[in-house]
């Protein structure tokens, strides 16, 4: 169908048998995936809601710090590590590996084999960060940022990553045809970096503890890692199918997709020792970080212009398309989480803001605005062809949109400006400590509002997504529509 | 892409290389630092922490104290941490520390907490805060652990800091008793309102307790009390010598009293173990102490300020 517009919303017609059987195909592969990736997205839909209770409950409690004293497993330092871990291992790593898994076996054309196993391994994984998440409360965190679950927690999770993807690396195995796509490389890279990078942690950490200051080395090593070679992997693995398939257009770019996977990979995984900026640590570590920082504007650049070119022409589409919004949506934050990062990490601006809050908005716009609305974005593409059904409200997809948007970057922005003004009131000695550490008060509060936002968005995404699970979407051949097509006649593009 | 092995390896190598850049090498370069000691043997820092202290470490990062509270004292010439003072205590107030830090203070920290963020202030030197006297004998029950720190009583040495107190000393003096090494108030006596003196092991329980009632300027704080930590027990014969003092709505009812847990007391010992106020060898201390002679700029006469940090 071709809308007005002059712009085709769906794949491109092939022909007659040839498109028939191809959707024939694509429709068997989408069956064979059905059960593990809808039981992915339902644990992380599960944990993305008790996750953001935890995150208002925790930005309450900074307004409220004598509420609730006297019960030690609902204390601010013990509640804070179990939101961050519900995030990244509960929600984040879930639909992550969900999205993975459907779009790999889509791209190696071969139906998923044995998914009961997967099955087993998403249980394990469910079991692993729900025991991570009680032995914190109950006062066993390791102490480790991002690393608060106990080893035998991780252990857990480490058996259920590996029961889940082995399975995809042999679908891999399994693929028809010789091309490995550009979203393929992002995806292999992320299956074997996550367990070596986990592996060596734990192991650099509990196993064989490295001495001292170097345990908070290893520790942001693992925290930037994780977050670029992990999930920032998988979330432009995730654009890079995405985009192109909703506007029925190849990417624009192979060569620069090559540079920006290959200088992502190599820049990325350098950073992380910024965070540690004038510590007691040699000061190669730290500037070895600071320039891999600053050329990751390398690939930034060349992503960004990939996926810009990709669009270009096709910008109008975001009106219509849930997917293609949120992914345009979390493809730019990619840039400018990045930009952000550099900027932050500089020396001259990293002693104002070292210490202070600024270091959150950074995590949450690699979390949230780049990598969490990138996997909205395939949850609104995949769900679908799983349930058979298309979504039902167009208005809700438009208010978890929009919510999500103001949310995270209101929170950006109340962070990063109260973290400036928080690192210069610390710079200046003669006002009293308590002071400085008061003058963030009102930005944090600026952040309750956004945690609202935030939490309204999850819950109206949640409900949607359970109106799919149990059957309740609209039976329909047309995919839901942000904004109704044929009414747009006689509007130009752009 | 052409071929699976080109990017296996590429994919394989990328992170091999970031792995041992950053973490291997810097292993091989600060992993196995030894503590310093002085030509006899005898002036050994750091040291590792007693039982308690140790117990108390895992109490400060199960309760995720590091969320809020480093405890990493940057050089003067990026940071004011050096020209800080804490927001209590005796007049002049006590610095935040006497110099930065250094890998050789944490070679026995594990956990170690360097922490991330300051809605707190930096406890790197919290127990050089804290008065003389107060050091070790109120939370720690004889016969048990040494004391709260490594700074007991039969090895001075090692709170004999000389950056802060004594500029122009170019070696480290061992023989300073503690209490005029850190400054203190030599006869710390309890403020009107109840409130023990500043940083003494009574005055954390306090804080801990109800981190809001220490002074009318400390109403903004946002640090949560921890009363889970401590214990209502009715007052059986003798109040207990330990029992926090408290006045206003945080009182127990008569007859009643709030005494610590094991925990909070291990937590305490911790605190007022936390010290980096040793010289190090490769560590220029702040106004002009300074070890390493060629480094150090003009020593600042005692009780000025120290030179403001460069602004750029």
């Amino acid at each position: 169908m071709t809308p007005a517009t002059g712009i085709s919303l769906k794949e491109p017609t092939i022909s007659g048998a040839a498109a028939d059987a191809e959707q024939l195909e694509r429709a068997r592969i989408d069956a064979s995936t059905r059960v593990p990736v809808l039981m992915f997205y339902a644990s992380a839909m599960v944990w993305l809601l008790i996750g953001t209770l935890l995150a208002g409950f925790v930005s309450f409690k900074l307004h409220a710090p004598d509420w609730m004293a006297d019960v030690s497993f609902l204390t601010w330092g013990r509640l804070r590590p179990v939101h961050m871990n519900i995030m990244v291992y509960g929600w984040a790593s879930m639909a992550a590996m969900g999205t993975a898994i459907w779009l790999m076996a889509r791209l190696c054309r071969t139906t998923l084999r044995h998914p009961l196993l997967i099955v087993t391994g998403i249980w394990f994984w469910n079991i692993g960060v729900l025991i991570g998440v009680v032995a914190i409360l109950m006062g066993y965190s390791t102490g480790y940022q991002w690393l608060e679950f106990p080893p035998y927690a991780a252990l857990v999770l480490f058996v259920a990553y590996a029961l889940i993807m082995s399975w995809a690396v042999l679908m891999f195995r399994f693929r028809r045809g010789n091309q490995i796509y550009i979203t393929q490389w992002y995806l292999l890279g992320a299956f074997l970096w996550f367990p070596w990078l986990y592996a060596a942690a734990q192991a650099m950490l509990f196993v064989a503890p490295v001495q001292g200051v170097l345990q908070a080395a290893v520790g942001w090593w693992y925290g930037n890692n994780l977050l670029f070679l992990w999930f920032g992997t998988i979330a432009l693995g995730t654009a890079y199918y995405m985009i192109p398939k909703v506007i029925g257009r190849p990417v624009y770019s192979y060569h620069l997709a090559t540079i920006g996977f290959w200088t992502y990979a190599l820049f990325s995984s350098w950073t992380g020792m910024q965070r540690l900026v004038d510590g007691p640590f040699p000061a190669w570590m730290i500037t070895a970080s600071i320039a891999a920082t600053i050329l990751t504007i390398i690939p930034v650049a060349t992503v960004g212009l990939n996926h810009h070119m990709t669009m270009q022409g096709y910008f109008p589409v975001m009106r219509y398309s849930p997917t293609l919004r949120f992914t345009v949506f979390g493809a730019m934050s990619y840039t400018v989480f990045s930009v952000v990062g550099i900027l932050i990490s500089l020396r001259s601006t990293a002693r104002y803001v070292h210490f202070t809050e600024a270091t959150i908005a950074y995590s949450h716009m690699g979390f949230y605005a780049f990598f969490t609305m990138i996997i909205f974005g395939s949850m609104y593409y995949i769900v679908p062809r799983l349930v058979g059904r298309e979504w039902r409200y167009a208005t809700l997809i438009k208010l978890h949109f929009w919510a999500s948007a103001y949310g995270v970057g209101l929170m950006s922005l109340m962070l990063l400006a109260g973290g400036f003004v928080q690192g210069s009131s610390e710079q200046s000695p003669s006002m009293p400590f308590i002071e400085s550490a008061a003058s963030v008060l009102p930005y944090l509060r600026g952040r309750t509002l956004a945690a609202l936002l935030l939490t309204i968005s999850h819950f109206i995404f949640a409900f949607h997504f359970g109106l799919m699970l149990f059957g309740l979407g609209r039976t329909s051949t047309v995919p839901t529509f942000l904004n109704p097509v044929e009414a747009e006649g006689s509007e130009s593009p752009l | 892409m052409k071929g699976l092995l080109p990017l296996f390896l590429g994919l394989f190598g990328t992170f091999a290389f970031s792995w041992v850049g950053l973490t291997v090498i810097p292993n091989m370069q600060i992993g196995a630092l030894n503590p310093q000691m002085d030509e006899e043997g005898t002036d050994i820092y750091p040291m590792p922490k007693s039982g308690m202290a140790e117990r108390g470490r895992r109490i400060y990062a199960a309760n995720g104290c590091i969320y809020c509270h480093s405890q990493q004292v940057r050089p003067d010439y990026v940071s004011a941490d050096l020209d800080r003072t804490r927001d209590a205590g005796p007049s002049p107030r006590p610095k935040w520390a006497g110099r930065r830090s250094a890998p050789r203070d944490y070679i026995f920290d594990r956990p170690v907490q360097l922490g991330q963020e300051r809605m707190g202030p930096d406890l790197a030197d919290i127990a050089k805060a804290a008065p003389g006297e107060e050091e070790s004998p109120a939370t720690v029950p004889a016969g048990t652990a040494p004391a709260a720190s490594p700074a007991a009583p039969q090895s001075p040495a090692p709170r004999a800091n000389v950056a802060a107190t004594k500029p122009g000393v170019s070696a480290p003096p061992t023989t300073l008793p503690a209490l005029q090494a850190t400054g203190a108030n030599p006869s710390p006596t309890p403020s009107p309102n109840g409130v023990p003196p500043a940083y003494s092991a009574a005055w954390h329980h306090r804080h801990l307790y109800s981190p809001r009632s220490m002074s009318p300027d400390n109403l903004d704080s946002t640090m949560p009390a921890y009363k889970f930590l401590y214990e209502k027990h009715q007052i059986s014969g003798e109040p207990s010598a330990n029992a926090l003092q408290l006045t206003g709505p945080d009182a127990p009812p008569p007859g009643w009293e709030i005494v610590p847990s094991y925990d909070a007391k291990c937590l305490v010992a911790y605190l007022m173990s936390l010290h980096q106020s040793h010289p190090l060898k490769e560590v220029r201390s702040a106004g002009g102490a300074a070890p390493v002679p060629a480094a150090s700029p003009p020593a600042t006469p005692a009780g000025s300020p120290p030179p403001a940090p460069a602004k750029k």
